[in-house]
């Protein structure tokens, strides 16, 4: 009975302290975002000097335990000792990261509220959400998770060029993650620019749409390097392309797109991003910050066991590059 | 057997125990509260755990999945509120139990069921993961499809009472998994320009709704009208042997369901409970006992629930497709630990398999010896005040939901599924079928979907595994049907007219 209570009440310790890093802050939260249109002006002039002088929050789009989270809990972690207060990741999963988005959107630009970008915030606005990256002020790429085009270990095509011309005779599946995702967009890229015949099978989520490979149900698979690593090793797929500048060290031998003659770069990259308008000095320590925490080994570890690269663009390029790929998804997404 | 000493040993040093009785903690309370669900323990966990060592982080992540298996079962029995969704079957016969005074009873069958469950599963996962990986490859979207048919059919037997509400509920489940983005083109379905209902329905808000907001709702409108009897005796706490081997079949046909369920991806415990429920009605001697308190009815659902771990962790480890929603995130930290799952897996890192096996066998038979202990504490906390006991299910309900999407529209969904779960109720149909159309669904739409983009509809026939399924849908559709007309015949025989 004694001991009962005691692993209960250890148990309760534990709990309270983990759940307070992302529950903890929620109530606070929303009479801020009920506020914004009018604090936003004050704010940011209280904020120009001695900026940060409380904790600034992270919003994440995913749940707790995913990719985009465990990439910005490293950033946040990173980035705590630089700026000198604590990053507080709060997870606001929900119709396709929009949710979180539109949450950042109503923040007031003061640099207390921040959040992980991924390359959705560039893809949403052509599928039906009201999002696009000019509503935001972008502070920093901090990661890239480069594609692959992945094929059963029997399929007669060895090389992206012998697939794309089989498939200018022939109308071949590719799955990927879901419908609008970003390996969708892939065969998508295939297609517009060799004629090849590309019928997308959204599924959900990474790992079933490489599993339709291995198991033979579709002709290729969109992805990251991730789901196809092991399986590429244990000799049940094979990789064709990685869409990429360069190769990925995880996959040494597998040649990128363009040194087959193709010229197409694909990846779920993710950035920082905060409401649109932040006074200059605040979004410079932040940028800097962000820079600083990029570098940090501690972050560049968390990111390259996770299968992704550590590619940083400043403020300036992100927003440019975002914006390139804003209008490249809208031809590819809405042909 | 090698790797098995070398596992025992890097979890008897201190910080792995210290992190498997904290993992035990978390995860038995964590199942107990409505709404707070097993992947949100283990994701928070997760940010802590990453730092560690594989074996002391394993030790914590699972054994906070093992031991929220058994905490999510009490307030299902006591309350009708499934503590996570896994538990959604457990509500069909042991909340009935519990209120005809064998709350003891039905939380202690339901604790041996669920370790009945997680062993039987442990077997699979070391004997049977080769052969179970290259099973589950087969599995495209055609096999998918029909799986989920099947699946479906379960509807008729949860409306025993009358199959037309039953059916109208379950198609009420369906409409309302269709509400969001589809599952093929990403367009936007009834969402009304509203971006909140373009990520569709939160299933946690529903479940919660449906039977424990519906629940309160209930007793709070029925008090005045007709009293409700108080849930306060425990009865008795062990089963008799008549009991137990009564039992034993339904635990038996569940291992085995569970486990099938667990390796498909994408189906989990919840799915689980519900098939083996059903699979328990089929091969019961007293089927019009199930949904009015069937002993066979809750080691069905909860044997078939838990013993999809070991099915979850088989795909997880030797494929990388999550098998459930917890999997998936121990996938991420897995990864980070550099332990790449695979085919290759279970030659290349013998030690992590056992360590694995190892962590889910001690939690197992932990959270047994925990939850028998814990019964009669656990039923007295039933004779509060029931003003007390609605206040405590509402907050904790309406906390937990909102904390899956730190967003109050979650915890809105979940106040207005109860609303309609009461409707539902005062109309006579059952809350069951809207949770299984709802489940399966988007399941069946998106895999005929894909089914269709990938071949022809023929496909559904020619394929071995497919139609095999399709005929068991058939054959689990007529066989009632058939019953009825043989018992109406012999009631007919009898000469007996009452009904």
């Amino acid at each position: 009975m004694q001991r009962r209570t005691l692993l209960l009440g250890v148990a309760a310790a534990a709990l309270g302290a983990s759940a307070c890093t992302t529950r903890g802050t929620a109530p606070t939260a929303a009479p801020g975002g009920t506020a914004a249109p009018t604090a936003g002006a004050a704010t940011s002039a209280a904020a120009a000097s001695g900026y940060p002088t409380k904790d600034i929050t992270l919003i994440v789009q995913a749940a707790a335990g995913g990719g985009s989270d465990l990439s910005s809990r490293a950033l946040a972690s990173a980035m705590e000792p630089i700026i000198g207060k604590s990053i507080i990741v709060e997870n606001r999963p929900g119709a396709a990261g929009s949710t979180a988005m539109l949450h950042v959107k109503s923040q007031p630009a003061d640099g207390y509220t921040i959040g992980f970008g991924p390359v959705e915030i560039a893809m949403l606005g052509s599928l039906n959400y009201d999002i696009k990256p000019a509503d935001f002020d972008l502070l920093g790429q901090i990661m890239l998770g480069p594609g692959v085009l992945s094929v059963p270990p029997n399929s007669p095509y060895n090389s992206l060029q012998e697939f794309v011309d089989a498939a200018k005779e022939r109308e071949m599946t590719v799955s990927n993650s879901g419908p609008g995702s970003i390996w969708e967009v892939l065969g998508s890229a295939i297609a517009a620019e060799t004629d090849a015949k590309i019928r997308p099978v959204p599924f959900d989520g990474g790992a079933p749409a490489v599993a339709a490979v291995m198991g033979g149900q579709v002709d290729a698979a969109g992805s990251g390097v991730n789901e196809v690593k092991q399986n590429l090793a244990d000799g049940k797929l094979k990789v064709l392309a990685l869409f990429h500048s360069e190769r990925h060290p995880e996959l040494p031998d597998v040649p990128t797109a363009k040194e087959q003659g193709l010229d197409i770069e694909i990846g779920g990259w993710g950035g920082i991003y905060a409401p649109k308008g932040l006074p200059a000095d605040v979004k410079a320590t932040l940028e800097d910050a962000i820079k600083q925490a990029v570098e940090s080994d501690s972050y560049r570890d968390i990111i390259t066991k996770s299968g992704n690269l550590v590619v940083y663009k400043n403020s300036a390029d992100f927003e440019a590059f975002a914006q390139s790929e804003f209008d490249r998804f809208a031809e590819l997404l809405n042909p | 057997m090698n790797a098995y000493a070398d596992a025992l040993a890097s979890l008897l040093e201190p910080t792995a125990l210290l992190c498997f009785v904290i993992g035990l903690g978390l995860g038995l309370l964590v199942g107990v509260f409505p709404g707070i669900t097993i992947s949100m323990a283990v994701a928070l966990a997760t940010s802590f755990t990453l730092t560690l060592e594989p074996a002391q982080g394993l030790a914590m992540l699972l054994a906070i999945y093992v031991s929220a298996q058994y905490g999510d079962r009490i307030p299902s029995i006591l309350v009708n509120t499934p503590g996570t969704p896994a538990a959604v079957a457990t509500t069909l016969d042991g909340y009935p139990l519990a209120k005809q005074g064998k709350a003891g009873v039905a939380l202690s069958v339901s604790a041996i069921a669920t370790t009945v469950g997680i062993l039987a599963s442990m077997l699979v996962l070391v004997f049977l993961a080769g052969p179970i990986a290259a099973f589950a490859l087969q599995f495209g979207p055609f096999e998918m499809f029909s799986l989920v048919v099947f699946g479906l059919t379960v509807i008729i037997s949860i409306a025993s009472r009358s199959i037309a509400k039953g059916i109208f509920a379950g198609l009420l489940g369906l409409a309302l998994a269709s509400i969001g983005t589809d599952p093929i083109t990403g367009d936007a379905r009834f969402a009304f320009g509203n971006n909140e209902l373009m990520g569709g329905l939160n299933f946690i808000a529903l479940i919660i709704g449906l039977f424990g907001i519906t629940e309160v709702l209930d007793q709070v409108f029925t008090r005045h009208a007709h009293k409700v009897r108080p849930i306060s005796s425990l009865g008795r706490w062990w089963p008799t042997k008549r009991e137990l081997a009564g039992v034993s079949k339904p635990m038996a046909q569940s291992s085995v369901i569970g486990a099938i369920v667990g390796v498909v991806p994408a189906a989990g415990g919840d799915i689980a409970g519900l098939v083996g429920w059903n699979r328990a009605k089929a091969i019961s001697k007293e089927p019009e006992k199930f949904g009015k308190g069937s002993l066979e009815g809750l080691v069905g659902a909860d044997t078939a629930s838990s013993s999809t771990l070991g099915g979850a962790l088989t795909t997880t480890l030797s494929l990388g497709i999550p098998g459930d929603s917890v999997m998936a995130i121990m996938l991420g930290s897995m990864i980070i630990w550099g332990i790449q799952p695979g085919p290759s897996l279970f030659e290349r890192r013998p030690d992590i398999v056992a360590t694995i096996v190892l962590i889910m066998v001690f939690a197992t038979l932990v959270s047994t010896i925990i939850s028998l202990l814990r019964v009669k504490t656990m039923t007295r906390l039933l004779d509060l005040n029931p003003q007390w006991i609605w206040g405590i299910i509402l907050v904790f309900c309406i906390v937990g939901t909102y904390a899956t999407t730190n967003n109050v529209w979650t915890a809105v969904q979940m106040l207005v599924f109860g609303v309609i779960g009461l409707v539902l109720r005062r109309l006579g149909m059952p809350a069951g079928p809207v949770v299984l159309g709802f489940l399966l669904g988007p399941l069946a739409e998106a895999n005929l979907r894909r089914a269709m983009l990938i071949g022809s509809p023929v496909e559904l026939l020619t394929r071995p595994i497919s139609l095999v399924l399709l005929l068991v849908a058939a054959g689990s559709l007529l066989w009632p049907v058939w019953k009825g007309y043989r018992d109406s015949r012999a009631t007919k025989a009898a000469d007996g007219g009452v009904n």
